[in-house]
């Protein structure tokens, strides 16, 4: 079996005329938006659809990410959930204006099946337990934000129930300091955080996430700066990892040091087109990477499309290396209030010059807030190797997720 | 229209490039410091898996060096014998997991392992080679 097209396309595609239908589509793009642009005042999904332009309106993070501003838990409880108050504790205490408070904690039960000869593999697991706390330092615009809490584990290792085991698993994934004196304009920011890249989807199993260099706690500690404007945002990131001799809280899976930048354009309050490079250096491989992130949302048929396309290469140390393509794209349907449908189509190719390298995956994703602070997410995915079962196995996973924020 | 109209380029462009490319031939080196950084380290060494973090089943394969030395000396790699190698079961999903369990690699990839081992599974990253490897 195999993905409709890929047995004639594959062979027949080479690697140059991939890449020059990448730039075709980016330079129809620019086109298109360019004509038609005009002034225009963490869920990448809900940039336009809930109309918010920016992450920052919603997010303290510069480019989203963590914990919710005052805006972001009021559009949390009256444009996406069916009602509730989306303050902290649900409104029965507020906290004084310097200090925010939040946190994050998910459940889950998977069912995956991955070609193996024993059965499907079925588990449930605690996946997120995070806190977050911000301080906020007067007009000055300075603030500081610490984030802590547990790493999920999908598959319990031997011992892990012991007290040892979940003490070994505390981590801080962000803590940062930064100057942003207003909503809009410059600011600056030093600490650990993801560098701001790509779409930033939350589900860290997409590959535009787990091959570029933003999997699940790779978090690098990255001095950042930026420009936020109403219709366009910049951000430049320098980045290294943290070093092996830290204490286990503060390390992350990155091994790369590098720099990243990320500039959006905004249209017409309903469309976005960005570009983006990163380089990465570590003693085994150099990565370079580049490529787009588009949004374009249809207000009638509320529905957003979303897109992101990278090419990036891979030199080791032996002179050798891959050149490699990692894309995803689909729309996102808001039904009715409360609900979020998601098809996605995603690759990744870890050498395009070999067709059988390529992993294409197909979600479907609902997300249902069915009241402030709360959320139940369903997720299907079904990956294949190559063009086809003669390339390797398929996998299909189904995830029933619960989440609740603070 | 012509905002529709470049949309709509964009997503055929996208979905043709995303629909596959490359040829059937595998010309990739059956090398080590090729494997491990192209293959095993984006798939193998994640977060609650085989990296420094996680260090799951004691296994860290999230340098070229480490990797090498953690399936040579815990005899995952037989070299000169894919077939005794428990690297290649566990890739290919011989016992209950098949691993990595949510990323199966493909076919060619598998392949690329099996000669590398075939050849004697020589290490060729830089630096000396790891201690306690044969």
């Amino acid at each position: 079996m195999g993905w409709p097209g890929l047995e004639a396309g594959g062979d027949a595609l080479s690697s140059r005329s991939s890449l020059v239908l990448v730039a075709v589509g980016v330079a129809a793009f620019v086109v298109a938006f360019s004509s038609g642009a005009r002034e225009a005042n963490a869920y990448p999904q809900f940039q336009f659809s809930s109309g918010t332009q920016r992450c920052a309106q919603c997010h303290y993070a510069p480019a989203g990410f963590g914990l919710l501003t005052s805006w972001g838990r009021d559009e949390g409880a009256d444009t996406i959930s069916r009602g509730g108050d989306g303050a902290f504790l649900h409104g029965l205490w507020t906290p004084p204006a310097w200090l925010a408070l939040g946190g994050d904690f998910r459940a889950a039960a998977i069912r995956n099946e991955a070609g193996s000869s024993g059965p499907p593999e079925v588990a449930v697991f605690p996946m997120q337990a995070d806190g977050y706390a911000r301080v906020g330092f007067g007009d000055s615009g300075i603030s500081v934000y610490v984030a802590g809490g547990f790493r999920g584990t999908t598959r319990p290792g031997t011992g892990s129930d012991s007290m040892a085991a979940h003490l070994e698993s505390v981590i801080s994934r962000e803590h940062y300091v930064m100057w942003k004196p207003s909503a809009t304009g410059a600011y600056v920011r030093a600490g650990r955080f993801y560098a701001p890249y790509g779409l930033r989807v939350a589900e860290h199993i997409y590959y535009i996430r787990s091959v570029t260099g933003f999997n699940l706690y790779e978090e690098t500690y990255n001095v950042s700066g930026g420009y936020l404007a109403e219709d366009w945002e910049l951000h430049v990131t320098g980045f290294t990892p943290p070093p092996n001799s830290l204490p286990l809280p503060l390390r992350s899976t990155a091994t790369g040091s590098g720099a990243a930048a990320y500039g959006e354009r905004r249209f017409n309050s309903m469309a976005a087109l960005a570009l983006q490079a990163r380089v990465s250096l570590n003693k085994d491989q150099t990565l370079i990477q580049g490529g787009a992130v588009g949004k374009l949302w249809l207000d009638r048929p509320r529905i957003l499309f979303m897109g992101e396309l990278d090419l990036q290469r891979r030199s080791t140390t032996g002179g050798n290396g891959s050149n490699q393509m990692v894309g995803y794209l689909g729309p996102t349907f808001f039904p009715v209030k409360g609900v979020m449908a998601s098809l996605g189509l995603e690759r990744y190719q870890e050498d395009l010059r070999i067709s059988s390298t390529a992993h294409t995956a197909v979600d479907l994703q609902v997300n249902y807030f069915l009241w402030a602070h709360c959320e139940i997410i369903l997720l299907g995915r079904y990956q294949m190797n190559g063009t086809g079962l003669a390339d390797g196995p398929a996998d299909s996973l189904g995830m029933l997720q619960l989440h609740y924020y603070l | 229209m012509s905002f529709l109209v470049g949309s709509a380029g964009v997503f055929l462009c996208f979905s043709a490039a995303l629909s596959g490319c490359g040829s059937t031939a595998d010309s990739r080196p059956e090398k080590w410091s090729y494997i491990s950084p192209v293959i095993i380290q984006p798939s193998c060494a994640t977060a609650n898996c085989h990296s420094q973090l996680a260090e799951r089943s004691g296994v860290v394969l999230d340098t070229v060096a480490d990797g090498y030395q953690q399936l040579l000396s815990r005899h995952f790699v037989i070299p000169q014998n894919p077939d005794s190698s428990a690297l290649v079961g566990l890739l290919r999903g011989a016992g209950n997991l098949r691993m990595p369990p949510d990323f199966p690699l493909p076919e060619a990839d598998i392949q690329l392992i099996e000669r590398w081992i075939t050849n004697g599974a020589a290490w060729d990253g830089p630096g000396s080679k790891p201690a306690g490897t044969p």
